[in-house]
């Protein structure tokens, strides 16, 4: 098996010198879609800001492509590859959605074909190209949250529960589109605690419980785990 | 009336300018710059000290505006870093307090050394005609200046990758860190800008008033209510505000009084707050 | 005003309250003995220099200032709320002191405690504005300093009311032991003393209690029935009041002469805040503290006027520098506290 694209080990992290995530090692390969599976309150954001470079990791390792990424800076992280959307989508409120996207290339400037790309996979974003983001939809906000990051043209795409705030029909929605992704061979590790959804996306996956790495699997051997079906898929 | 309103808006646009300084600072990291005035004053006591001593009036010009510039820059890489490290109202506090601290520092050292130095640039040539208006040439050419620099200003913000990027950390600091900006240089490159806008104050003032060494607080005072009314970290807001509040001062200042007149944009500052803390135009609550 | 007593059971409120006398009683050495040790040595200084008029009127403005100090450790160190306004308070107290005295003939010791109640109403409004419109830090701040400003342009332009450039020189006064040379410093003093002593006082208030409960987490406070507002504006009240009361006392001693830049934001409020940080800021003797020390360096710089201003300048930003592990986050973690971490 070759050397994985993404590989976290020993991670810890917290805040206030309180660790909330612990000992955490997990690997992604290159056009693999990885789930981390948790209820809420499990750690999962706290792992995922670490490795962005949101806050530096207390003790652990990120090896991006070989290299030791763990306490670099967060733009220094995304223009390595790794694009991270977070759960609260931090998006440029007064700014239309295509300077949203534009900016998504920072520091280049993006060639049009670029933006085509994502408005191909995202037609509502087209219709509202010259919109505020603020003033959008949850639903939208979360399409441009996604079609920013992938004007990054990331190596990695690092989502953290990008079902927050949306509809069931939305959320389904939204893991098409990541689907979609995911077979044009995108590297995907999706944090998030609507377990069917992500395990339906996700060749592999990891529970994380109370910081901790618990069980992992494929997708399969998860969904038909009963502790995984007592605790998150609720049969 | 006409004659009063238009020097309303010629006072106006620098108040704009003034306030534009001011309110990037905040936006990006929170910093009140409470010495931006004082540092516009530097600027002019550069120009004044080097044409003084035989230099070019537009080399002299274009050195002191650069000064300004290095001295935001290397506030920014200096103080301002133990600022940004902080979180919260304990980094709006400790801006705060530096810059105050700043602001002497710099108003006490011009006052020691050059306590009667003041600015004059002058512009030859007559009055010309607006609108039956008899305005000053230096007036005109003034307020030209920062029209262009606003233009420019505003081309930057919204067409240049870097415009965007500034744009971006004041709107939403971690998702512009999360697309790759790196907010500690535009933070940098901004403090700088706004010496440089402090700079072209100091200038454009000279053409139409004198600078004195002393007037560095009266400026922060006016930039603060600017920016503060335009609503803070509104570059657009800025110029609004700079251009009513220019009106509302040479009116009340010609049909009332002068010291009800600073009462009265310090009392429109307040009530500003009071009433829709985020300004004219500002978003953010 | 529906703050909730935390004990509605009146029997453990009465054991409490017990309770509180019981070691109010028994600190009340470890408590006052501070107080009146310092009351001690500061009553030894003018023993030096009582043959020196300018040295007299030195110490007295040290006491002034530690006076002001302990006020807006009231309403800073004890709420959070930032007043840049501390002269234009002690200001309106000085001025409308001497004017009710001169020109109303209001007995001059009536006047400097109603000037007092005037002080402590315009402080409790600002802060009643400010709580009620729940302006953050810097708001508060700025909302201040345009009144500090708008005050100093009133003393200059109402130069009818106010002397304007030339100052005023209070009558009502003369002849009385404020214009003579030691004794207004133990009239300062007796007044510091007081102030020091209230504080602890309200300390160990209901009042100071709340004030301790939203210093530590205005959430919780609130939750607990801490009536937020409430106590926000009692500590503007108070607080400007006591500014009032000593920038009031100011305008009557030695030659009873107030200046446009007597109660100046420049000449008062930023030495206020180098003292604070420099003695503490919420600390009980650290305002004197601080007063000793700059009324002494203020003294040194006195023949060099043009530096005052720089040296002020770098203090500031040394102390507050320097300070940044210890006074800010300790200051900043008495303003709100808003948790920056929610996501997990």
């Amino acid at each position: 098996m070759s050397e994985p694209l993404l590989k976290l080990d020993g991670l810890c992290a917290g805040y206030l010198g309180q660790d909330v995530v612990h000992d955490v090692s997990l690997s992604v390969a290159e056009g693999e879609a990885v789930a981390v599976i948790g209820s809420n309150g499990a750690g999962k954001t706290t792992m995922l800001r670490a490795v962005c470079g949101l806050m530096p990791p207390s003790r652990g390792s990120v090896y991006f492509d070989g290299t030791d990424i763990a306490g670099d800076k967060a733009h220094r992280v995304s223009r390595s590859g790794v694009v991270y959307v977070p759960a609260e989508r931090h998006l440029f409120p007064q700014m239309s959605v295509k300077e949203n996207l534009i900016l998504g290339a920072y520091p280049k400037r993006p060639p049009s074909s670029q933006l085509d790309q994502v408005f191909d996979l995202f037609p509502r974003l087209k219709e509202r190209e010259s919109q505020h983001a603020g003033t959008m939809s949850g639903g939208e906000q979360q399409m441009l949250a996604v079609g920013r990051a992938l004007m990054a043209a990331p190596r990695v795409l690092m989502l953290d529960e990008p079902t927050t705030g949306l509809s069931p029909l939305l959320a389904s929605e939204a893991y098409n589109a990541l689907a979609e992704l995911r077979n044009a061979g995108l590297t995907i590790l999706v944090a998030e605690q609507q377990v069917p959804l992500a395990l339906g996306l996700a060749d592999r996956g990891y529970v994380l419980d109370h910081g901790r790495i618990g069980l992992t699997g494929t997708a399969d051997d998860l969904r038909n785990d009963p502790g995984v079906r007592k605790a998150y898929l609720g049969v | 009336m006409t004659a009063v309103i238009m020097d309303g808006i010629v006072l106006g646009l620098q108040f704009g300018i003034l306030g534009v300084g001011l309110t990037l600072v905040y936006g990006l990291g929170g910093v009140l710059n409470l010495a931006h005035g004082q540092m516009a004053v530097a600027g002019a006591m550069v120009i004044s000290r080097l044409t003084d001593g035989g230099m070019g009036t537009f080399l002299a010009v274009a050195i002191g505006i650069v000064a300004v510039g290095l001295l935001g820059m290397v506030i920014d890489l200096t103080l301002m870093k133990a600022v940004y490290g902080e979180e919260g109202e304990g980094r709006t506090l400790l801006g705060l307090l530096l810059m105050l601290g700043v602001g002497f520092i710099i108003d006490g050292v011009l006052e020691w050394r050059y306590p009667i130095e003041a600015l004059t640039l002058r512009v030859a040539g007559d009055p010309i005609d607006i609108l039956g208006v008899s305005m000053r040439r230096g007036s005109l050419v003034a307020s030209a200046i920062i029209l262009l620099v606003g233009a420019l200003l505003v081309a930057f913000f919204r067409l240049t990758t870097f415009g965007r990027a500034t744009r971006s950390v004041i709107q939403d600091e971690n998702g512009a860190r999360l697309v790759g900006v790196n907010p500690s240089v535009v933070r940098t490159s901004i403090f700088a800008l706004s010496g440089i806008l402090g700079g072209i104050v100091a200038v454009t003032r000279a053409m139409t008033t004198p600078v004195g060494s002393t007037d560095g607080i009266e400026l922060t005072i006016f930039a603060l209510i600017v920016a503060v009314v335009g609503g803070l970290g509104s570059v657009s807001g800025a110029f609004l505000a700079g251009i009513l509040l220019g009106i509302v001062s040479t009116v009340s200042a010609f049909y009332i009084g002068s010291y009800i007149t600073t009462i009265i944009l310090l009392v429109v500052c307040a009530v500003t707050i009071v009433i829709r803390p985020s300004g004219l135009l500002g978003v953010r609550s | 005003m529906t703050a909730v007593d935390p004990a509605a059971d009146p029997e453990p409120a009465a054991d409490h309250r017990m309770a509180a006398a019981a070691s109010v009683k028994n600190s009340i050495l470890g408590d006052f003995l501070p107080i009146t040790i310092v009351a001690g040595l500061l009553g030894l200084i003018p023993l030096k220099f009582m043959d020196s008029r300018s040295m007299m009127t030195v110490l007295i403005s040290g006491m002034l200032f530690a006076a002001y100090g302990i006020a807006f450790n009231i309403i800073f160190g004890s709420t959070g709320q930032l007043f840049l306004c501390v002269g234009a308070l002690a200001g309106i107290g000085g001025f409308s002191s001497a004017i009710m005295a001169d020109r109303l003939s209001v007995p001059w010791v009536l006047s400097i405690l109603l000037a007092g109640i005037i002080a402590s109403l315009v402080g409790g409004l600002l802060s009643w504005i400010a709580v009620t419109r729940s302006l953050d830090t810097i708001f508060i701040g700025i909302v201040t300093l345009a009144f500090s400003l708008s005050f100093e342009n009133f003393v200059l332009g109402k130069g009818d009311l106010t002397g304007g450039e030339d100052g005023l020189r209070v009558a009502a006064s003369k002849g009385s032991i404020m214009r003579e040379q030691v004794k207004p410093y133990y009239v300062f003093l007796a007044l510091v003393v007081v102030y020091l002593i209230f504080y602890r006082l309200l300390q160990r208030s209901h009042i100071g209690w709340a004030f301790k409960a939203l210093k530590d987490d205005e959430v919780a406070a609130e939750l607990a029935g801490v009536d937020v507002t409430k106590y926000r504006v009692y500590a503007g009240l108070i607080g400007s009041g006591m500014l009032g009361i000593a920038g009031a006392m100011f305008a009557h001693q030695g030659r009873g002469f107030i200046g446009s830049t007597t109660y100046a934001f420049g000449a008062v409020d930023v030495r206020v805040l180098v003292m604070l940080a420099f003695g503490g800021i919420g600390s009980l003797l650290g305002p004197i503290l601080g007063a000793i020390v700059f009324t002494v360096l203020d003294e040194l710089l006195d023949s060099q006027a043009q530096l005052r201003e720089v040296f002020y300048g770098i203090v500031t930003v040394f102390l507050f520098l320097a300070f940044r592990r210890g006074a800010i986050p300790s200051l900043s973690s008495l303003l709100k506290k808003k948790p920056s971490s929610r996501s997990r």
